[in-house]
């Protein structure tokens, strides 16, 4: 069980989860939750990677935090456009959202 | 002894700064107080004068070459340097911005709408000018080349006038083709040079093969060109002149052209001296065209500040006519002309500005008569006038007469008929002169007040300048020449 | 400033060109409000310029041989333009003349241009013309002179068009400059050409090479024919002397500077300046002699047919141009030069008595002055006859001595018909004078017609007594005028000597010249000189002078030439439409079509097409956020397969 291919499968399940999650929901919050599994995914490769392959420098581990301050940082601004967002069109939903079209 | 700790002082960095820093302060000013900014503006104008100044003053004329030189390795993996310095040619470069940006400042001291964000562009504009003219490094001369270049957007499409926001769209694509073939052009010869340096003299000693010489300098020369008005690549300039606001105009025309024909000088025809010989010929051709062709046109127009673009074409066309020559009186003309056509042409667009700021239009059938009633307004644009058409004792006549000696010398046809197109010069100016200003007491503009004093310093300041070179001409023509000669005997 | 006083004449001739100047830029910046003090400014700077040319004038006389004092201007390793003072007989004897008229007019016109709004501006453009006259005149070298002589022309333009509100005074000023600046781009071409070719251009330098064959012949020919084109510009020979009649738009003492000793004096100065180089070509002094030829006898004929007080003395001042080229151009130095003098003197008589009329009558038309009692101002009147008799050339007049030279030269030449023309030209040239004197001074229905154009209340029973200040300040100077006249013609022969003395290759060319004119055949061109002038003058009287004299000239009997000699042989007409259909209707509309067709529309057509291809593009946009997404995650996918199978 404990081995680098359980957490490899465990992160591209959550990373595949998230990715169908932003495609998939119409809701901006929904999407921004699914952005986060994905990061999720992303940072469980990491640590893997840094303890099985290359256990002594902490490398994965100080990145996974950057991309937890990424993903803080992220939601921030994703919410204050998504409520910017609301504020116009009185909706959170992505198909409303639809001005860029050509 | 003064001189020497000059040397060591970062002067030229200093006055690049102080743009910045300028822009930095104006930044932090509040909203409501547009009179701090236009008094910051201001002071920060007169210390880039004062600076300028000092530095075209302590230029020492006898031992020439480059000096106030700043030269550090900036990112050595490609051969980045931080490598400011003065020769000839750029020294009065470096006044002409200095005082173009004093006298801009001064004529737009009415401006009310978005203060503080005007002079903040203005001070960001000027640093890119400053930026290339005292860059010797390809690098930071095309980083300035595009700083310069983008605040003119946003400063044509928000102040601007008579159909603006097509004017600024017109004017910063046409820059930006330009600087798209700058860019290539530069990394070209970055690559041949082996990838290692950016250091234009450094490049220049290496000695490029004339086929990239060749491709090179036709990249360059029409990428500088466009911001040159050479012509065809003209038409931007005088609508992007009509659309700007005042001081922009004169920034614009007086500066920012004068880049383009640096441009093609200092790159150009520095690093592919085999290049522009083989180039000349079109060079000069396209120079010749452009004379005329930008007299005949400025004859049809009926916006004064259509007029004022087009003998701009005509005069820039004299500036690539002095370069096109290759010899010292040409390029000495050349860089005459442009310090002296830059003043002009601020003159020109403030004297304008002014006009326009009261009676509303600079449509000359709706004009007429303005003498009357504003008679030191009108004088500051009848002696612009005389400057254009070539009248002695006025400097931009020095630069003509060197610059069309040498080209009836070098390609006597075209030289001719660059000299022949003097008469229409004057005939379209003294035309617009007699159309707007003469003629009899227009009712509709009695009750405008003439120029204040405030107002009529920058102006007089400009024809001040215009008069006092044109009576010694040596004062500037032998700082250019202590540059121009050695470059010539490179070529 | 301690050179100033190691070397007088250098101070005299330092201060005696820039004070005007300092007195433009001091009019200009700060005295523009206060006209007396403008006034003031302006006559003590031009009254000292003319105590320094007097000064240096008599300390130079005996001199001999020329002096000269310069430093360089603008200076290049291939061009060197000087700027400096050159003093030799010709330019001491022609900046005495210019100081003493520059200075005659502007006292004269304290009292012409009282009252006018613009005093001041006007006598700061006096003072400008003061100082490019009197820096042209001495100076050393031709770019020098290139470059006063446009400043020249720039300083009429002003004046010329001094009454700007009026268009017909701002057109005829552009006229000028246009015009002239025509003639200046040959005048400029044949300096390059000249400079290009031989290398230098100080005046004693290329007078003494061209004399001594140093500078090739063709050379010669060429920049000496270039350099003429100036001289058919600014001293308004055909085909370009139209600008002249209508300059005299400007005010009246404007025209008296213009016409005698400045604005087209100067091309007649500046080729007898260097007239050596010309001599060296035949080929071009024959083409001077034949313009000269043809502008004289054109501009008579344009003179006979106009009622304008001061447009006919305009015609005759271009016939008399005419005449002093075709005097340099048959060889006579001297005769070209001492007529350029006495016509100095006597024009500026004509023009500033002539002005003493339109300020008293408020009209330029001669039949309305005399009807209105013109005849009643003795001054003008008699200083005016005395004009017209030395115009006309006869004795005692100055105009007789500088006119017999000139036709001794004519005579010299083998070709006699330039001689006859010559003497046709001072039959029409008594005619036209005395058809006007007789039309003021002897008025028919003298008390029936009362002028309608008659201005303030001064009638016809007025005198001199009369009239106040500004009347004594434009009488004064005319006074001054007539009386030298009268007696400058006694000095030709010191003259001569004074001015041929120095030059030694004129000397030779022209003793040789008029010393054979004396003996047998001077008299009888003496008499037949004045035979014509008196037949031209006898004709005026029987037409215009006796009792019951119809006062009608014989054109009335051949309208078709008197509408040709009016409207001045069509040439305004050519011109006007040769501007017309050639510049503004041909290449300016051809090129601001191409400006706005071609080029514009070739770039706008470039834009539209992008924006057009955007447009089509952006039907793929379809702005849904998840659809963007799908599309860079098929992506992704299609590049990994790319890359792992």
């Amino acid at each position: 069980m404990n081995s680098l291919s359980t957490y490899l499968i465990l992160a591209a399940m959550l990373f595949c989860l998230g990715l169908l999650g932003v495609l998939q929901r119409r809701n901006l919050i929904g999407m921004l939750i699914a952005i986060e599994l994905m990061l999720g995914g992303a940072s469980i490769n990491f640590m893997a990677f840094n303890r099985f392959l290359a256990p002594e420098p902490a490398v994965g581990q100080i990145i996974t935090l950057f991309v937890m301050g990424i993903a803080a940082a992220e939601a921030a601004i994703g919410l204050s456009i998504i409520l910017a967002l609301f504020r116009q069109m009185r909706s959170i939903n992505v198909e409303r959202a639809q001005r860029l079209s050509g | 002894m003064a001189s020497m700790e000059l040397a060591s002082f970062p002067i030229l960095s200093t006055i690049l700064l102080s743009t910045i820093v300028a822009l930095l302060v104006i930044m932090l000013i509040p909203e409501d107080r547009p009179k701090l900014v236009k008094q910051v503006s201001l002071g920060f104008a007169a210390l880039g004068v004062v600076l300028s100044l000092l530095v075209y003053v302590s230029y020492d004329v006898d031992k020439g070459g480059l000096q106030f030189v700043e030269r550090f390795l900036w990112v050595q993996s490609i051969g980045i340097y931080w490598f400011t310095a003065v020769d000839g040619i750029n020294a009065p470069m470096l006044i002409l911005t200095a005082v173009v940006l004093f006298t801009g400042v001064l004529t737009m001291w009415e401006l009310e709408t978005r203060v503080k964000e005007f002079f903040a562009l203005m001070y960001l504009l000027v640093a890119g000018v400053y930026g290339v003219f005292m860059s010797m490094d390809l690098f930071w001369i095309f980083v300035w080349y595009d700083v310069s270049l983008f605040p003119m957007y946003p400063l044509i499409a928000i102040w601007g006038g008579t159909r603006k926001e097509y004017g600024a769209m017109k004017l910063t694509l046409y820059l930006l083709a330009g600087s798209a073939l700058i860019l290539p052009g530069i990394l070209y010869v970055w690559a041949v040079g082996g990838g290692h340096t950016f250091d234009l003299f450094e490049l220049q000693r290496m000695g490029l093969p004339a086929h990239v010489q060749r491709i090179a300098f036709i990249m360059l020369y029409l990428g500088f060109g466009i911001l040159a008005g050479v012509w065809p690549f003209h038409t931007w300039s005088p609508v992007g002149h009509v659309a700007a606001p005042t001081a922009v105009s004169m920034i614009h025309a007086g500066v920012l052209m004068k880049l383009g024909a640096y441009g093609i000088l200092r790159v150009g025809m520095t690093l592919c001296p085999e290049g522009l010989g083989y180039w000349a010929d079109l060079m000069a051709l396209l120079a010749t065209i452009g004379i005329v062709y930008g007299a005949f046109v400025g004859l049809a127009q009926t916006d004064l500040k259509y007029v004022i673009g087009y003998s701009s074409v005509s005069h820039m066309g004299i500036v690539g006519l002095g370069l096109a020559t290759m010899t010292v009186d040409g390029i000495n003309g050349a860089v005459f002309q442009m310090f002296s056509h830059g003043v002009m042409t601020a003159l020109f667009f403030s004297a304008v500005g002014y006009i326009y700021d009261r009676t509303h239009t600079k449509m000359i059938p709706e004009l007429g008569g303005l003498s009357n009633t504003m008679p030191v307004a009108s004088a500051f644009f009848i002696i612009a006038a005389f400057c254009g058409v070539g009248v002695p004792c006025m400097s931009s006549f020095w630069a003509e007469l060197l610059v069309f000696i040498s080209a009836v010398k070098t390609y006597p046809v075209r030289g001719v008929l660059a000299v022949i197109s003097l008469v229409v010069s004057a005939l379209f100016m003294l035309r617009v002169v007699q159309k707007t200003f003469y003629g009899p007491r227009n009712e509709r503009w009695e009750h405008i007040p003439d120029v204040p004093l405030a107002l009529a310093t920058p102006r007089i300041i400009l024809v001040g300048i215009l008069v006092f070179f044109g009576l010694f001409p040596r004062l500037i023509l032998d700082v250019i020449q202590s540059a121009v000669v050695p470059f010539v005997s490179s070529l | 400033m301690m050179w100033l006083f190691k070397d007088p004449v250098l101070a005299a001739a330092c201060t005696g060109t820039w004070l005007p100047f300092l007195a433009m830029l001091v009019i200009l910046i700060f005295t523009r409000r206060n006209q007396r003090l403008s006034a003031g400014i302006s006559i003590a700077s031009i009254v000292t310029s003319l105590i320094c040319a007097i000064y240096l004038f008599t300390k130079l006389f005996h001199a001999g041989v020329p002096v000269q004092y310069e430093v360089a201007w603008a200076m290049t390793p291939d061009l060197y333009v000087p700027f400096g003072y050159l003093l030799d007989p010709h330019s001491l004897l022609m900046l005495l003349i210019v100081a003493t008229i520059a200075c005659l007019v502007q006292i004269y016109s304290v009292g012409y241009m009282a009252g006018d709004p613009g005093f001041s501006r006007y006598y700061a453009f006096q003072s400008l013309f003061a100082w490019a006259m009197l820096t042209m005149v001495i100076a050393p070298g031709m770019l020098q002179l290139y470059i006063f002589w446009e400043l020249v022309g720039l300083a009429s333009y002003l004046l010329i068009g001094y009454y700007y509100e009026k268009y017909s005074a701002s057109q005829a000023g552009k006229k000028a400059f246009v015009v002239t600046r025509l003639g200046d781009i040959g005048f400029f071409l044949g300096l390059i050409f000249l400079m290009l070719g031989y290398g230098d251009l100080g005046i004693l330098n290329i007078n003494q090479a061209a004399a001594g064959h140093q500078i090739p012949g063709p050379l010669v020919t060429i920049s000496a024919l270039l350099i003429f084109c100036g001289v058919i510009g600014k001293s308004a020979q055909f085909p370009l002397l139209t600008w002249l009649p209508d300059a005299m738009e400007g005010p009246t003492p404007v025209s008296a500077l213009l016409h005698s000793a400045t604005m087209v004096a100067a091309g007649v100065y500046m080729m007898s300046r260097i007239f050596p180089f010309f001599a060296a070509s035949p080929d071009a002094m024959a083409v001077a002699l034949a313009i000269g030829t043809v502008t004289m006898l054109l501009a008579s004929t344009m003179a006979m047919a106009t009622y304008d007080l001061k447009q006919v003395w305009a015609y005759s001042t271009v016939s008399q141009l005419g005449f002093m080229v075709m005097g340099l151009g048959a060889g006579g130095y001297f005769a070209g030069v001492f007529h350029l003098t006495t016509h100095a003197g006597f024009k500026a008589l004509l023009f500033l008595c002539s002005g003493m009329f339109i300020h008293e009558f408020h009209t330029n038309d001669m039949r309305v002055i005399g009807q209105s009692g013109g005849r009643n101002l003795k001054v003008p009147m008699i200083s005016m006859t005395i004009g017209a008799l030395a115009l006309s050339g006869l004795f005692p007049f100055s105009g007789f001595f500088s006119k017999e030279a000139i036709m001794g030269v004519l005579a010299q030449h083998t070709n006699k018909v330039w001689l006859f023309a010559g003497l046709l030209g001072a039959l029409m040239t008594a005619y036209y004078s005395f058809r006007l004197i007789f039309f003021v001074a002897l008025p028919r229905k003298l008390a029936t017609v009362p002028a309608e154009d008659h201005g303030h209340g001064h009638g016809a029973d007025h005198g001199d007594e009369h009239h106040g200040n500004a009347y004594w300040a434009m009488a004064w100077p005319v006074m001054f005028l007539a009386s030298v006249t009268c007696v400058l013609g006694f000095f030709q022969a010191p003259l001569e000597q004074f001015l041929t003395g120095g030059h030694a290759a004129a000397a030779a060319h022209g003793a040789g010249q008029e010393g054979a004119g004396h003996g047998m055949g001077h008299y009888v061109l003496l008499a037949g000189a004045i035979g014509c002038a008196l037949a031209g003058l006898a004709w005026a009287w029987v037409e215009f002078g006796r009792k019951r004299a119809p006062q009608e000239g014989f054109l009335k009997k051949f309208p078709l030439a008197e509408i040709l000699f009016a409207r001045r042989w069509y040439l305004d007409d050519f011109y006007r439409k040769a501007l017309d259909t050639l510049v503004y209707g041909g290449l300016t509309s051809l090129f601001t079509r191409n400006d706005r067709r071609v080029i514009d529309g070739a770039i706008d057509g470039i834009c539209k097409l992008t924006v057009g291809t955007g447009r089509m593009t952006s039907f793929m946009q379809s702005g849904m956020l998840q659809y963007n997404l799908l599309v860079m995650v098929a992506g992704i996918g299609l590049v990994l397969l790319f890359f792992f199978i």
